[in-house]
């Protein structure tokens, strides 16, 4: 072979080599290597199979947190790790330019909502939901912080509100 | 040595970043600091070399990179790092240029030690990486420094002879005849694919230790890849005789592996191999070809070789201060975006909800522990649940998590391969230009 021949050669080696690689990885999904896009809060998310207090509790507490993070404009994830700590609240607050009151009616706006979520589930029954409902509507910011946290005990608080009803409240939750 | 140092400290970087309690952006200067006083003084270098006498300059280079090598070992401080760095390659820059005007006498012809300068670079370059990993691993990063001083002085050993005969006769043994200006175009062409070269040895070793969390000597193996691909380059090098033809293909297969490392599928070491032997075979054609144009039939030697040591350099420098910058915000925001991503996996796992409020806060510390780097989690999973479904769930998300981490390293190096894989192509307009100058 001709030295201009092995020069053009060697060029346009290179060049298919060049596409072929970066064809491949494409094909690959090189272009989508990227981490896990966070879902929209506002949309409704179909509640899983509840299956006692303990996971009621769970569903419950990640609807609040959807409909909080939907009302302050932020995804659910950022809401969580601002509402882990107390000094993640205040970085959270200062970012976004939130007072107490705003994300006050946001929690509650959230809490709101997973009752709502429940009651359509299935998993909560109206009687119960009706008093929950009015409750939380006037719940301070502290204490709807640490229901989202701790829904459990505010079902629990729910049972022991009903008090000589809690025979039959065993019948309403799954 | 003096040309693989330009490249040795990238795979200490992490260590020295840690140890000297600096920014990412802070410890790239203990690499630019070097590069770019190699690109200011390697052509007065190359002049004082002409004057004083290329045994003497080369001798007396020698002796300040190796005492300068001893100032950054015992550097407890960047900017007392940075500084050594700055004096170490004064010394290199004299050397470096004054060895081209020796080494024609040494193996018989102007070309051969011409195509020998040129292939020496393009090695040192590609070798810098992976030994400098070995050594900061087995040893520390002090190491590699040290380890430059007897080198350096068993180098300029039989160059004192040299050097003595220049002082003993008074007569230079450089040439004193001078042919031709500075090659622009060849030039110009090394410092844009100097910088993407640089960028893909730079940001792939900084992906594979604080992106994947190798060790150093494990990513050192892994970036061997590159000059072991260089020495095939070299051979291949020999068959085609076009240097405009080696230096356009060098250049197409640098930015095709830099594409291919931008557009990686997955966290693997496996696929970084064909990128990195792209990148290594393209080194070597055109770093060489590159080189042995803008010293064909151009003299004195020692000056048109200071014109592409300050080109290479110069390449280096503009790649990491341009693509530093982007990297590093890059890797915040994927940061922030991998840890949502991680938060909507632990929120939505199967795990029981005690257990994963419990894992949430482990895990919180482990990131507070890495102090914004990319942490590995599996510590944060220890022990496992003995219950065969809890164990399952939580292994399952384990995995996930780790799995959002890596798309998140991975992703944040991307836009940054990218542009490096665009300065490599950018090098082919000055190859092209050069058509009529038969480059």
């Amino acid at each position: 072979m001709s030295p201009v021949l092995r020069g053009r050669a060697l060029v346009s080696g290179a060049i298919v080599v060049a596409v072929a690689l970066m064809g491949i990885y494409l094909a690959a999904g090189g272009s989508s290597y990227a981490p896990a896009k966070t879902q929209d809060p506002c949309k409704h998310r179909p509640w899983r199979n509840p299956e006692g207090l303990e996971q009621i509790a769970e569903q419950f507490s990640l609807s609040a947190l959807d409909g909080a993070a939907c009302k302050l404009g932020v995804s659910r994830e950022t809401l969580a790790q601002a509402l882990a700590t107390p000094e993640g609240r205040e970085h959270f607050m200062q970012r976004y330019g939130i007072d107490d009151a705003e994300l006050a009616r946001a929690i509650r706006a959230g809490l709101l909502r997973a009752v709502d979520d429940a009651e359509r589930a299935g998993a909560l029954s109206p009687l119960l939901a009706v008093p929950l409902r009015q409750t939380l509507r006037n719940i301070p910011l502290d204490q709807a912080i640490e229901l989202i946290n701790d829904a459990e005990s505010l079902l629990d608080k729910a049972q022991s509100f009903l008090g000589p009803a809690q025979g039959l409240l065993e019948q309403f939750l799954p | 040595m003096v040309l693989a140092d330009s490249s040795i400290v990238v795979l200490a970087l992490p260590q020295i970043y840690r140890e000297l309690d600096t920014s990412v952006a802070g410890v790239t200067w203990v690499l630019v600091s070097f590069n770019l006083v190699m690109a200011l003084a390697a052509v007065p270098a190359a002049h004082l070399a002409r004057r004083v006498g290329p045994g003497r300059a080369a001798a007396v280079g020698l002796a300040i990179f190796a005492g300068a090598g001893l100032a950054c070992a015992a550097s407890a401080q960047l900017s007392t790092l940075i500084a050594a760095r700055c004096v170490q390659a004064l010394g290199g820059a004299a050397a470096v240029t004054a060895v081209l005007e020796l080494l024609p006498a040494t193996v018989g012809s102007e070309r051969r030690a011409t195509t020998l300068w040129a292939t020496a670079g393009a090695t040192g370059a590609a070798l810098g990486p992976a030994v400098g990993g070995i050594l900061t691993q087995l040893v520390s990063w002090q190491s590699i420094f040290l380890i430059q001083v007897p080198i350096a002085l068993a180098a300029a050993v039989p160059i004192l002879a040299v050097a003595r005969h220049e002082a003993a006769t008074g007569v230079l043994s450089t040439e004193l005849r001078q042919t031709g200006r500075p090659h622009l175009l060849a030039n110009l062409a090394l410092a844009m694919v100097s910088a993407a070269i640089a960028a893909a040895l730079f940001l792939l070793v900084l992906l594979l230790i604080e992106g994947w969390r190798l060790t150093p000597i494990g990513a050192a193996i892994v970036v061997s890849v590159m000059p072991l691909s260089a020495l095939l380059g070299s051979r291949l090098s020999r068959l085609v005789p076009s240097a405009r033809a080696r230096a356009a293909a060098g250049a197409i297969l640098v930015s095709g592996g830099l594409g291919g490392l931008a557009l990686l599928p997955k966290a693997e070491v496996a696929l970084t191999v064909p990128p990195q032997v792209m990148v290594g075979i393209g080194l070597a054609l055109v770093l060489s070809a590159l080189t042995e144009t803008a010293l064909a039939g151009r003299a004195p030697q020692a000056i048109h070789g200071g014109w592409t040591i300050s080109a290479r350099h110069a390449g280096v420098v503009i790649g990491l201060l341009a693509l530093t910058p982007i990297f590093t915000s890059d890797i915040a925001e994927q940061r922030q975006d991998a840890i949502d991503a991680g938060t909507a996996v632990i929120l939505d796992s199967r795990v029981p909800p005690l257990l994963k409020i419990d894992l949430a806060q482990r895990i919180e510390s482990r990131l507070e522990e890495e102090k914004g780097r990319v942490p590995t989690i599996g510590s944060a999973f220890d022990p496992l649940p003995s219950d065969p479904e809890e164990r399952s769930a939580v292994v399952e998300l384990r995995d996930e998590l780790q799995e959002q981490l890596n798309r998140g390293a991975t992703h944040a190096f991307s836009p940054s391969f990218g542009l490096a894989a665009v300065l490599g192509l950018l090098a082919l307009i000055p190859i092209g230009l050069a058509r009529r100058v038969d480059l």
